[in-house]
């Protein structure tokens, strides 16, 4: 699906003295089987921006289009786009209720209208793509599983709605780091497999930076930097503009630039910051060898 | 002097939704002392928070023993008396909010204790100069940010004067600016007010910044040491906890010939050491 956000703004309680602006003229667009972050601090318009491109708000001025039709219009075709986009809040599973997991995940593909066969195929191929066995956990009650099983039984009854276009808000919070980097992987591989479009929203800017190609970055109801995750993160002044903080590898290349060791500042990872920090050690430990590649 | 908190082969058992039987805690026989920096840290599942519930009585064992300052928990006498010695504060700041200005909710806890009001307002004017509030106290919480909602969140724990605090991942759901505001607003306490502090975590970054660090598996605590020892140890990785981002990258080093000490774990500690290292 093609996404596409203009001149949007958003005022909550518009007119009264509570009112707040989350969104000011925000312009974007969103190409099919793209994977994007959307990073900020808390306040800066990312959860108020999911909700305008799933439909769910009435933008103060300017629209939001999928696929060319206005996202939040009350027209058949406008309500088929919207079933296209699935949205997770944070913490989707403090919404469960069945008593089964094979219910809880066969709810959404159900309220389709889908049959009984079909419906049993959706909930199986959603599970094993969240990493549950179907046989193991289909009968299990959902509340008494632990919370990083929930997040991917909730996550499963999104996917069996075979979304084209997926939003997630903090997908991984208060999830183990196990856990957090196998659901990244799950989703990752989900995307490849489906061609829809996965966009994560963060505040965990290097987590997320292993799954999303293009990074925006919002602050203040606007957006502050929209690029290739690389650009965006090896940019620490930026970063610092919007609140953010750097993720640790970025910092630590900067702390010995700043001490005059000839970094170059490209990668975040413990792998790539190693490997860069390793070179240019040998380098400058032998100062008569010839600097390569410069 | 006995320890401040003390457990004698602690076991939790309890019945799920489901019917099946749990065994939470499989014998834990651990001491902290007042003024300790713990971080508690382990897989989901593991028993971290069901462990910190048992030391402000929100728990009480199936089998063994917990005392928190010479006072036994499962004895129902005690139970008030060591809520007021033991705090906790949550990961989601929205759900801890009661009250409709920031001074109004940090005085609900000693409201609630029947504390006088002349004290009331003393302690709630500490506990936000404490945690750095005080310019705040008229507005409504749900106006602040996230760093800004659990420092006063902090401050109702504070004001009812606790010797100790529990932190269950209070920075979860913050941004990196709020969490960096909390994490100091954390430390603060421990070194300037002697604040006993519990900090489970999910970050292993975080958890450098205690003094002591439990690890937990399965009901278990399977590591417990300064953060230097437990943080870089192989058995990090068994638990698939991963280790602090320096950490790792000075492991990468290590096995890149590039010779460095043990026990770096921050990127400053690093960044010196390296610098010291050419």
């Amino acid at each position: 699906m093609h996404i596409r956000v203009e001149n949007l703004t958003h005022v909550y309680a518009p007119g009264t003295p509570a009112a707040r602006t989350a969104l000011r003229g925000v312009n974007l667009e969103f190409g099919p089987g793209e994977r994007v972050g959307i990073v900020g601090p808390t306040g800066s318009g990312k959860s108020t921006l999911v909700q305008h491109i799933a439909g769910l708000l009435v933008p103060t001025a300017g629209r939001v289009l999928l696929d060319g039709v206005l996202a939040h219009a009350r027209t058949p075709e406008a309500r088929a786009r919207r079933h296209q986009v699935g949205l997770a809040f944070q913490f989707p599973e403090d919404q469960m209720f069945e008593l089964t997991v094979f219910r809880e995940v066969a709810f959404g593909p159900r309220h389709l209208g889908l049959d009984e066969s079909e419906i049993a195929a959706r909930v199986r191929w959603a599970l094993e793509t969240v990493g549950l066995d179907p046989e193991v956990f289909g009968g299990r009650v959902p509340l008494a599983l632990s919370g990083g099983e929930m997040r991917r039984v909730a996550l499963a009854g999104i996917l069996a709605l075979r979304p084209r276009v997926l939003i997630l808000d903090e997908p991984t919070a208060g999830l183990d780091p196990r856990g957090r980097e196998d659901i990244l992987e799950r989703l990752r591989a989900w995307q490849e497999e489906t061609g829809a479009t996965l966009i994560l929203v963060s505040h965990h800017l290097d987590e997320i930076a292993r799954v999303v190609g293009r990074v925006i970055m919002m602050a203040g109801g606007e957006v502050v930097n929209d690029g290739p995750v690389r650009q965006v993160l090896c940019d620490p002044e930026g970063l610092c503009r919007a609140n953010l903080s750097p993720p640790p590898g970025v910092v630590l290349l900067e702390a010995l630039g700043a001490a005059q060791w000839p970094v170059r500042m490209d990668g975040w990872g413990a792998e790539e910051v190693a490997a860069e920090i390793a070179r240019t050690w040998e380098r400058i430990r032998k100062p008569d060898a010839e600097p390569s590649g410069s | 002097m006995a320890p401040f908190i003390w457990t004698r082969a602690l076991e939790y058992h309890y019945v799920a939704e489901d019917g099946r039987s749990i065994l939470a805690l499989r014998g834990i026989d651990l001491a902290i002392e007042r003024g300790e920096f713990v971080a508690l840290i382990g897989p989901n599942g593991s028993g971290k928070s069901t462990l910190a519930r048992h030391f402000n009585a929100l728990l009480v064992p199936t089998a063994g023993e917990v005392w928190v300052d010479g006072l036994l928990t499962s004895d129902p006498r005690h139970v008030q008396a060591i809520r007021q010695r033991v705090g906790m504060v949550f990961q989601n700041p929205e759900n801890q909010i009661v009250a409709g200005t920031v001074e109004e909710d940090v005085a609900f806890g000693p409201e609630n204790m029947g504390v006088p009001p002349d004290e009331i307002r003393q302690r709630v004017d500490e506990a936000l100069e404490i945690v750095g509030m005080t310019d705040y106290r008229h507005h409504p919480p749900h106006m602040l940010s996230g760093g800004q909602k659990q420092r006063v969140a902090i401050a109702g724990a504070l004001a009812t004067r606790p010797d100790c605090i529990i932190f269950d991942e209070p920075t979860s759901m913050l941004d990196s600016v709020g969490r960096q505001q909390v994490l100091q607003t954390i430390r603060r306490l421990n070194a300037e007010i002697g604040l006993t502090v519990i900090l489970i975590t999910q970050s292993m970054d975080e958890a450098t910044l205690a003094r002591r660090v439990l690890a937990m598996d399965g009901g278990r605590i399977v590591l417990d040491g300064p953060p230097e020892v437990v943080l870089e140890s192989e058995e990090m990785d068994r638990l698939g906890l991963g280790r602090p981002f320096a950490a790792e990258v000075a492991r990468r080093l290590r096995a890149r010939g590039i010779p460095l000490p043990p026990g770096l774990l921050t990127v400053e500690q690093l960044a010196s050491a390296l610098c010291t290292s050419v």
